[in-house]
């Protein structure tokens, strides 16, 4: 029995280490791609000199600039929102106890997308300048403040008697979504070529504006939502069972719904303000972690918040090297890895009746 | 005790519960019959406090359920519904262990109750099984070692267990099982209230039996002796005998056949045909 029980914890830990370590090695990779070749042996001393460590080591200080202003605050943010996208859709199909759930369904990324096209097709009417800090924290601002809007009016209007009513939210969901792609949709319609292209950007995802300006207000929201999530392990496994069974378990249904909702809002948002909708890391990374492993949340959570790390930093290892010079959206990467993954595993789990 | 007294709750405007009392005692089976739409479940919920917005007071071991917050509302009382649906591949074992969600006891603690549990309900053989895979009567019994669980251990203050027609569809010697274990556990100085559909199970393990007929208490009263032809047939419209068992004279019904009472009946299906 005890055995049984510590051998389970004693999983979680390999898990999780094993997926810390794998980050840990792409993410380094990742550093010595691109334009500039930079040996991973400069990229480890770089990275150490920042931390006071090796500061008599000589390297070029072309390798210093390239990583310090191009490829480090890329990596970071490719990890902050991969990690904030798996671990929202890992707590959210926990919520909607529903594996086909991801981010959008709330709303939040058609919010966001439908925000900031209205923006650039129109935006040059609000004498918003082409480019610049202004432009970017602009739209990032109004990606959120959509996505939000989108979010709090998919719950406002869910709400029976007090409560959530959790199937008329996916329904709300669904309609909020195809009305901020039926504005999308007129946007374009309005649009010049330039803002066309722009657009594609941000419905297929663009890793490429990382700055460390852009990461100063971002990245800690990201974290902190991240990190809040994770302690709603718990919650979210007796939420397995049923809301009125959580609720007999001694969970509070409501706060944890709309708490949990809120983080999820927050961390897609920002993301999304960031590179633009990015899909299939939140629907795809929770599901590999419990078809793999099991689905306690108390792992899937924390395995979700590497998963969606590593998934996205390899997919933008992909969109960097395939066609380089140029690149291709991230979002093309992950669904196209994604979805024959994705499909693998659910035959897979299909067969073992796990489903 | 657990008092519910003067509940009434409207949906629309349908009256659901009117004015209802019902109070469990500890090591007593309550069993709460009366025919489909009486306002039984209503009120499992509404003592349970998952419906909250009713009329009248529930008192919980001398203390308003209102001013219980969810976790030590789960520490006196625990639920188990008619079925329970999952969609995610835990094993029995995270199941039964959910049960502790809101305690304060150690893990060790926490283990060994869930073993003492699973070993009762008799599927400690199932504990590293998916419960996607289980049987339904299997499912039921790992659902009931939750609920047992979760007010297993020895307190000062009485535990309560709700069923909400714990075996509707589990075969005849599952029903037996699940309802053997909700009075046995009794003796824990746990009270237990079962909505029942089945009156000769509800006669033959409960202590007590409350009548419900259009969301009220129409009988209520010491089994055996509410048992009685007058209070089922006005409670179900419907003609049942009574009858003995000759080996430990505990009552059973037989209903009528409903032909004899609704001649009318045979004459409709005929001239249709």
């Amino acid at each position: 029995m005890n055995i049984a029980i510590s051998l389970r914890d004693y999983r979680q830990v390999v898990i999780i280490t094993g997926l810390s370590f794998c980050l840990l090695v792409v993410t380094l990779y990742s550093l010595t791609v691109g334009a500039v070749f930079i040996p991973v042996t400069d990229v480890a001393v770089i990275l150490l000199q920042k931390l006071g460590l090796f500061t008599s080591v000589e390297v070029d200080n072309m390798h210093v600039v390239v990583l310090n202003s191009i490829r480090i605050p890329r990596i970071v943010m490719t990890m902050l929102i991969g990690a904030a996208l798996g671990i929202s859709g890992a707590a959210l199909q926990g919520l909607f106890r529903n594996p086909l759930v991801e981010p959008s369904l709330i709303g939040v990324s058609g919010g966001s997308a439908a925000a900031v096209v209205v923006l650039i097709v129109f935006g040059s009417s609000l004498a918003l300048p082409d480019s610049g800090l202004l432009r970017d924290s602009v739209l990032s601002l109004v990606a959120f403040g959509g996505g939000l809007l989108a979010t709090l009016l998919v719950l406002g209007m869910s709400k029976q008697g007090g409560r959530t009513n959790i199937s008329v939210l996916v329904l709300i969901g669904v309609a909020i979504n195809a009305m901020s792609w039926a504005i999308i949709g007129l946007a374009i319609f309005y649009a010049d070529e330039n803002q066309l292209r722009a657009f594609t950007f941000w419905t297929l995802g663009d890793l490429g504006g990382a700055s460390w300006d852009k990461l100063s207000i971002a990245a800690p929201v990201l974290v902190l939502s991240s990190v809040l999530l994770l302690f709603y392990a718990r919650s979210l496994n007796a939420l397995a069972l049923g809301e009125a069974e959580a609720y007999h378990l001694g969970v509070d249904t409501e706060r944890t719904k709309r708490i949990v909702i809120l983080l999820s809002a927050l961390a897609v948002g920002i993301s999304v303000s960031l590179a633009g909708m990015i899909s299939f890391v939140g629907l795809v990374v929770p599901h590999v972690i419990r078809v793999l492993f099991f689905p306690d949340n108390r792992l899937v959570l924390p395995a979700s918040i590497l998963c969606g790390a590593l998934l996205l930093i390899i997919g933008d290892l992909i969109a960097r090297t395939m066609v380089s010079p140029a690149e291709l959206p991230i979002g093309v990467v992950t669904a196209l890895i994604g979805a024959p993954f994705f499909i693998g595993l659910l035959l897979k789990a299909k067969q073992k009746n796990e489903l | 005790m657990y008092a519910a007294s003067n509940i009434s709750f409207h949906a629309r405007e349908k009256r659901i519960l009117q004015e209802v009392s019902i109070a469990l005692q500890p090591r007593t089976f309550t069993a709460v019959v009366g025919p489909n739409g009486a306002g039984k479940s209503s009120l499992l919920k509404a003592m349970a406090y998952e419906q909250q917005r009713f009329q009248g007071e529930v008192m919980i071991n001398g203390r308003n359920v209102k001013s219980f917050r969810p976790k030590e509302l789960s520490r006196v009382r625990a639920v188990l519904p008619q079925s329970t649906t999952m969609q995610f591949a835990f094993t029995v074992n995270q199941i039964v262990l959910m049960g502790r969600h809101a305690h304060l006891t150690t893990k060790r603690e926490n283990d060994s109750i869930v073993e003492e549990v699973l070993h009762l309900t008799d599927i400690a053989h199932l504990k590293e099984r998916n419960y996607l895979t289980l049987s339904g009567g299997e499912k039921q019994r790992v659902q009931l070692a939750r609920v047992l669980t979760q007010v297993w251990e020895e307190t000062v203050y009485p535990r309560y267990i709700l069923l909400d027609e714990p075996t509707s569809s589990l075969d005849i010697a599952q029903q037996q099982n699940i309802f053997s274990l909700a009075k046995v556990v009794c003796e824990r100085n746990i009270g237990v209230m079962a909505i029942i559909h089945d009156l000769n199970q509800a006669v033959q393990f409960a202590d007590h039996i409350h009548f419900m007929r259009d969301g009220k208490i129409v009988a209520a009263g010491e089994a055996q002796s509410v048992f009685t032809k007058t209070n089922i047939e006005e409670t179900f419209c419907c003609s049942v005998n009574i009858y003995h068992d000759p080996c430990n004279n505990c009552p059973y019904i037989i209903p009528e056949r409903s032909l004899k009472q609704n001649p009318g009946l045979l004459s409709k299906v005929v001239t249709n045909a």
